[in-house]
C-alpha cells in the first residue's frame, strides 16, 4: 500500500497531518462503536437475564446469570439447529463453488456474447433475499410450478420438495446455490485473468489434456481465490433468513431451523429477550471464529502488499 | 389586564354565538349516533389476519370512513405472520395499530400482560356507542375468553366458531356403503374405503395443530395440561395423548395429500372446494365458504357432522376472535368507533346475509337468514355448530385455552405433529420432546412448574 | 447481504497480458469459415443456453406477474397479458412501502458515504498504531448475523421512539453499508498514486483540499460503484426491515409478506410485487455494469 513518504517539513507537518487524517477517522469510529460495539454489550448484557416483555420489571434481574447458557445446552431444539445449520452451509458452500467454478471456465473468454452474458449471470446474487425466495417459492408449490408440471408431464411426477423432511434442506440449498453461485463466479473469472499466459502456452504446446491443464495450472492458481470465497460464504451463510422464513418455516418439524431461525423464534415470537440474546450471543461467537480463521489466511491484503 | 364583567360576559355571549352559528352550518345529526366525519384527518391502522370476516370489513371500509372521515389501513396477512407481528407489536406497547384482532390462542397472553385497552368505558360512554350497539347480544361464550382476570373485557368477538367435520365428497362415501363416521374408528375405515377413489386424497387439515389436533387429544383421553388453569404442569406425554398423536398423524400420513403438513387454512378450503381432499376438519369460519355456490365445486356432494368420538368421548374445539384496541394505540377513540360500527348489529347482519358462517351474536344466530343460509346440501352447519359450542362450554374442555402461556405449547404441537407425520419421529420420541420443550418454555416464561 | 464488495481487495495486480485462452489445438487456417465462427462461438453459445437456464427462474416470476388472476393455475403457456396484478398493487399500502425503500436506501447511502468515505481515506494514508486491529473490527461488524444487531437495536428505538421510521431504519442499516463504503473506497483510493497528493502538499494544499481536488475525483468511478452497492444492499435488506417497521416506515420487501395467501389473485400481486422490487436493482446492475465489474477489479490495478 502507499505509505506516504516523509517530507523535510518535520514534526510540526507529521503532527497536523495526523490530526487532519485523525478528523476524518472519527465520525466513523465515533458511529461503529455506537452502533456495534454498545450493542454487543448490551445484548450480552440482556442474555444473563431472563427478560422477557410480558413483565419487564421482574424479568429483567441478575440473580442467575448463566441461566440461558444453561438452558441452551440442554435445549435439544438448539443443539440441532447447529446441526442443521452446519449442514445446510456446508451443502449450500459445496455447491456454489462448484457451481460458479464451472461457470467461470466456461465464461472465460474473449467473445462478446461471453462478455455480455457475465453481467446477466450476475442477476441472482443482486435480486432482493425476498423476490429469490419468492421465486423458489412458486417452483417448489406443485400447484402452480412450472418445474412440477414439467416432471410431471415425462413421467417423473414428483412430491412437494419442501414438505418432504428428506429434501427440504436439500431444496433450500439448491435456492441458496442459485442465489450466490454468481459470487464465486466473479472472484474465479477475475482470478483466471491473472494466470499467466506462457506456462499455459508451453504445456499445450507439449501436448497436454484440457483437463491436464486444468488440475496442474489452473487449479494451484485459483485455488486461494476458491478456499476465501468458500469461507467468505460460509459466514454470510450463517445469516440465511428470507427463504427458510418464506419456503419452510422452519419445517416440516424442525428439519430446516437453523441457528438464526431459532433465535428468530424464540426472540420475536414469544418475548423471550434474555434467551434470543444468549443465542445471538452463540452465533456472533461462532462468526468470530470464522472471521479470525479467514484473517489468519492473509485476506487483508492492504498488509500484504503484492501478491 | 382589565377583565371587566362586561368584558367576559361579551366574550362568552361571542363564543356561545360562534358555536351556535357553526353548529347550525352542520348537518342536522344527534351526537349521540357516533358523530359525522368526527375524527376527520384521522388515519386509522387496522390489523387482523386474512379470513372471511375482515375480507367483507375490508369490502365495506369505503362507507366507515365515510361516515367517520377516518382514513383506514387494513392490513391482513396470513395467519402465522399476523400473530407473530401483532405479539412483537403488542409486547413494546407500540402505536402502531389502533385496531388488532385478539386471537383465540394468544387472548390470555395479551390480556395478561396488559397489552390491551378496556373497552368498558367506551361500551358505557352514549357519546361513543349507540344505544342499540347492545353488548349482551353477543354469546357469554363468545364475550368470556375476552375478558380478563379483573372482569374488565378487552375485546368485541367477531365469531364464534367450532371445529367440525365435512366430507366433501360425501358421494364417494355411500358408494362405498358406509355413513357419516361417528368415532375415531369409523373415520379410519371410511378413509380407507375412499382414500386416493378418483383422485381424491382422503383426509387433510390446518397445519395449525394446535388447535386441530387437540379434539383428538381430549377424545384419546388426553389433555394439555394436567389441571387448567391452576396446574399448568404439560401432559403432553401420557400414554393417551401418545395414542392420539400417533392415531392423528397417521391420518396425514396415510391419506393425506402431497405436503399435507404444510397445508394453511385457505389451502384447505380451497382444496376442499375443488374436490381434491375429502375429509377435513375446520371451523364454520372456513366451512361456510364452501356453501358458495359461485366458486366451490363440491356443494352438491357436501356433508357435515361433528368431530369424531374417541374412547373418552367427543370434545369438539371452540374458538373465538375479536377485535381489541392496543394499550399503546393514539387514536383509541376512533378505534372503537371502527370496532363499534364493524360489529354493529347491522354490519354483523349484512355479514350473515352474505354468507358469513360464525356470527357471535344471538341476534345473528337465532336468524332466519343464518339458519336458511347454513344448510348446505341438506347438512345443517350452524345445527352443529351450536350443538358443538354448548357442549363445550358445559364440559370446560376448552380451559387449556385460558391460559396465558398456551402459544408456547402451541407451537410445540405443531412441530410434534409435524415431526411424526413426516416421519421423523416415532409417536411417543415427538411427544416426549414436546413435553420437554413445552416445560423448558413454560419455566422461562416464569412459571414454576 | 452479499460479500460482493470484500473480494476487491483479494485481486492480484492484473497482469499486462491478455488474459490467455486455452486453446484446444494449435490454430488451423484451413478450415471453412462457418465452421471455424461455430468453434471458436461454442462457449459463447453454450454460455447463452446456460444463462437462459439459470435466468429461467427469475423469468418464470416476471411473466407471471402479467398472467391473468383466473389462469394462474393453468397448464397453459399462452396467455393474453395483463396489468391486473400491478394495478391491483395501488391500492393497499405498497407503494407507500415502495416509497419507503426509496428514502431509506437513498438516505442510508447517502449517510455512509459522508462518514466512510473520510475515514477510508484516511485509513489508507495513515499508518498509524493499530490499524490493522480497526480494520479488522470494520470488517467484522460487516460479518456478524442481523439478529445479533436486531435485538439490542429492537429495544433501544422502543425507548427512543425510532421504532417504525424512516431513520431509524437508515441508521441500522449503518452497521453493514459503513464497513462496506469504508473498505471498498480503501482499495480505489490505494489505486490513486500518492505522488499526486504528495505534490499538492507540497505546493502548500491542506490534506483534505487535496482529498477534495485530486484523489476523489479519480476515484469517482469507485465512488459510484461504491454507492450503488449500498443503494442496493439496503434496498435489498428483509430482516431489519421485518423487525423495526410496522405501518409507517415499512418496506417494500415486507410489504409483500402480506401478499403470502394462497388464493389464485394473490399470486399475481405476489409475482407482480416482487418484480417490482426487483426492477430497480437489476436496472441499476445492468446501467452501472461497467463500473461494477470496474469497481471490483479496479482496486488491483496499480501504477
Amino acid at each position: 500500500m502507499a505509505t506516504l513518504s516523509w517530507t523535510a517539513a518535520g514534526a510540526g507537518w507529521q503532527a497536523q497531518r495526523s490530526r487532519a487524517f485523525a478528523f476524518g477517522l472519527a465520525p466513523s469510529l465515533a458511529v461503529l462503536l455506537v452502533i456495534t460495539l454498545v450493542p454487543a454489550a448490551a445484548l450480552l448484557v440482556g442474555s444473563l437475564t431472563p427478560l422477557s416483555l410480558t413483565d419487564p420489571a421482574a424479568t429483567f434481574r441478575f440473580d442467575d446469570p448463566l441461566v440461558n447458557y444453561r438452558h441452551l445446552l440442554e435445549d435439544g431444539r438448539f443443539l440441532d439447529s447447529i446441526g442443521t445449520q452446519l449442514k445446510l452451509s456446508v451443502a449450500s458452500v459445496a455447491l456454489q463453488l462448484g457451481v460458479g467454478l464451472g461457470l467461470a471456465l466456461l465464461l472465460d473468454g474473449r467473445s462478446r456474447i461471453l462478455q455480455a452474458s457475465r453481467t446477466a449471470f450476475l442477476i441472482p446474487m443482486v435480486l432482493p433475499p425476498i423476490v429469490v425466495a419468492l421465486i423458489w417459492k412458486i417452483l417448489y408449490t406443485p400447484d402452480i410450478s412450472p418445474m412440477h408440471r414439467a416432471l410431471e408431464a415425462i413421467g417423473l411426477p414428483v412430491h412437494s420438495l419442501i414438505a418432504n423432511a428428506d429434501t427440504a434442506l436439500w431444496a433450500i440449498a439448491v435456492a441458496d446455490t442459485w442465489q450466490w453461485f454468481p459470487f464465486t463466479m466473479l472472484m474465479v473469472l477475475a482470478a483466471l485473468q491473472t494466470l499467466p499466459a506462457d506456462p499455459v502456452e508451453a504445456a499445450s504446446l507439449d501436448g497436454a489434456s484440457r483437463w491436464q491443464l486444468f488440475r496442474y495450472i489452473v487449479l494451484p492458481h485459483i485455488r486461494p481465490v476458491l478456499v476465501v470465497c468458500g469461507l467468505f460464504r460460509l459466514i454470510d451463510s450463517f445469516k440465511a433468513f428470507p427463504l427458510i422464513y418464506v419456503l419452510t418455516d422452519g419445517g416440516p418439524g424442525t428439519v430446516t431451523e437453523v441457528t438464526n431461525y431459532y433465535g428468530f423464534i424464540q426472540a420475536f415470537n414469544f418475548s423471550y429477550w434474555g434467551y434470543g440474546s444468549a443465542i445471538a450471543v452463540v452465533i456472533l461467537a461462532g462468526v468470530f471464529l470464522l472471521s479470525w480463521g479467514v484473517g489468519k489466511l492473509g485476506w487483508n491484503s492492504h498488509e500484504h502488499p503484492g501478491h | 389586564m382589565n377583565h371587566t364583567d362586561q368584558g367576559i360576559g361579551r366574550r362568552r355571549l361571542l363564543a356561545a354565538g360562534a358555536a351556535l352559528g357553526a353548529g347550525a352550518l352542520l348537518p342536522g345529526r344527534a351526537p349521540a349516533q357516533g358523530g359525522a366525519k368526527k375524527y376527520q384527518g384521522v388515519t386509522l391502522n387496522v390489523s387482523t389476519f386474512s379470513a372471511a370476516y375482515p375480507k367483507l370489513l375490508q369490502q365495506w371500509l369505503p362507507e366507515f370512513e365515510q361516515l367517520s372521515g377516518a382514513r383506514v389501513n387494513f392490513d391482513a396477512p396470513s395467519f402465522p405472520i399476523y400473530n407473530q407481528r401483532a405479539d412483537l407489536e403488542l409486547s413494546t406497547h407500540g402505536a402502531a395499530y389502533d385496531v388488532v384482532n385478539v386471537t383465540f390462542i394468544y387472548s390470555s397472553r395479551w390480556i395478561g400482560s396488559g397489552w390491551l385497552t378496556p373497552l368498558d368505558d367506551y361500551i358505557r360512554n352514549p357519546n361513543l356507542t349507540p344505544s342499540d350497539f347492545d353488548l349482551q347480544d353477543f354469546l357469554p361464550g363468545a364475550l368470556a375468553p375476552e375478558s380478563g382476570a379483573d372482569g374488565k373485557l378487552y375485546g368485541i368477538p367477531w365469531t364464534a366458531e367450532a371445529l367440525l367435520s365435512v366430507s366433501s365428497r360425501f358421494d364417494l362415501v355411500q358408494q362405498a356403503g358406509l355413513a357419516y363416521p361417528e368415532t375415531t374408528d369409523d373415520l379410519v375405515k371410511v378413509l380407507r374405503a375412499v382414500n386416493r377413489k378418483e383422485r381424491v386424497a382422503g383426509f387433510v387439515s390446518d397445519s395449525h395443530y394446535g388447535w386441530t389436533f387437540v379434539p383428538y387429544l381430549h377424545a384419546f383421553g388426553g389433555d394439555v395440561f394436567r389441571k387448567a388453569p391452576d396446574d399448568l404442569f404439560p401432559t403432553l406425554d401420557t400414554p393417551e395423548a401418545v395414542a392420539a398423536a400417533d392415531y392423528y398423524a397417521n391420518l396425514l400420513r396415510e391419506f393425506g395429500p402431497d405436503g399435507a403438513i404444510t397445508y394453511q387454512p385457505d389451502q384447505v378450503t380451497q382444496a376442499l372446494k375443488q374436490g381434491r381432499v375429502n375429509f377435513s376438519d375446520a371451523g364454520q369460519l372456513h366451512l361456510a365458504q364452501l356453501g358458495d355456490p359461485a366458486s366451490s365445486r363440491t356443494i352438491g356432494t357436501l356433508k357435515f357432522g361433528q368431530v369424531p368420538k374417541g374412547p373418552a368421548g367427543r370434545f369438539p374445539g371452540t374458538s373465538v376472535h375479536g377485535l381489541g384496541i392496543p394499550a399503546g394505540s393514539k387514536n383509541k377513540e376512533a378505534a372503537w368507533a371502527f370496532i363499534q360500527w364493524a360489529l354493529s348489529k347491522k354490519t354483523t347482519a349484512r355479514a350473515v346475509a352474505a354468507g358469513y358462517g360464525s356470527p357471535a351474536r344471538r341476534s345473528d344466530i337465532d336468524s332466519q337468514a343464518y339458519r336458511t343460509r347454513q344448510v348446505i346440501n341438506g347438512s345443517d352447519l350452524a345445527r352443529l355448530a351450536l350443538d358443538s359450542i354448548e357442549q363445550a362450554s358445559k364440559s370446560g374442555h376448552m380451559k387449556y385455552r385460558t391460559v396465558a402461556v398456551y402459544p408456547q405449547v402451541d407451537q410445540q404441537l405443531n412441530k410434534a405433529i409435524a415431526l411424526i407425520a413426516s416421519g421423523q419421529a416415532g409417536a411417543k420420541q415427538a411427544m416426549q420432546q414436546a413435553q420437554a420443550q413445552s416445560i423448558a418454555e413454560l419455566k422461562r416464561s416464569g412459571l414454576s412448574l | 447481504m452479499s460479500t460482493l464488495g470484500i473480494e476487491v481487495s483479494l485481486q492480484a495486480p492484473a497482469s499486462a497480458a491478455p488474459p490467455p485462452e486455452i486453446r484446444l489445438a494449435p490454430p488451423r487456417a484451413a478450415r471453412p469459415a462457418r465452421a471455424g465462427w461455430l468453434r471458436r462461438n461454442v462457449r459463447g453459445m453454450a454460455a447463452l443456453v446456460v444463462l437462459v437456464a439459470v435466468l429461467a427462474p427469475f423469468l418464470w416470476l416476471v411473466q407471471l406477474a402479467f398472467r391473468p388472476a383466473d389462469r394462474i393455475f393453468d397448464e397453459a403457456l399462452g396467455f393474453t397479458p395483463t396489468l391486473a396484478g400491478f394495478t391491483s398493487l395501488l391500492q393497499g399500502n405498497f407503494v407507500r412501502s415502495f416509497a419507503n425503500s426509496l428514502v431509506v436506501s437513498t438516505l442510508s447511502t447517502v449517510l455512509s458515504l459522508a462518514i466512510g468515505v473520510p475515514a477510508a481515506y484516511a485509513l489508507t494514508r495513515w499508518n498509524f498504531p493499530g490499524r490493522r486491529h480497526v480494520a479488522l473490527w470494520i470488517l467484522v461488524t460487516r460479518m456478524a448475523p442481523p439478529i445479533a444487531f436486531t435485538i439490542p437495536f429492537f429495544l433501544a428505538y422502543r425507548w427512543l421512539g425510532l421504532q417504525d421510521t424512516v431513520v431509524g431504519l437508515a441508521l441500522v442499516y449503518l452497521t453493514f453499508n459503513l464497513a462496506i463504503v469504508i473498505w471498498l473506497m480503501q482499495t480505489f483510493f490505494e489505486s490513486v498514486p500518492a505522488s499526486l497528493e504528495e505534490a499538492a502538499w507540497i505546493d502548500g494544499c491542506g490534506i483534505w483540499q487535496a482529498f477534495w481536488r485530486i484523489t476523489l475525483p479519480l476515484a469517482a468511478p469507485g465512488l459510484a460503484a461504491t454507492a450503488v452497492l449500498c443503494f442496493v444492499f439496503s434496498w435489498n435488506d428483509f430482516f431489519y426491515a421485518l423487525i423495526l417497521t410496522r405501518t409507517q416506515a415499512v418496506t417494500a420487501p415486507v410489504a409483500i409478506v402480506n401478499f403470502l395467501q394462497y388464493e389464485g389473485w394473490e399470486w399475481a400481486k405476489i409475482a407482480a410485487a416482487g418484480t417490482l422490487v426487483a426492477l430497480p436493482v437489476v436496472i441499476f446492475t445492468v446501467l452501472v455494469r461497467r463500473y461494477l465489474v470496474h469497481g471490483l477489479t479496479a482496486g488491483s490495478v496499480k501504477d
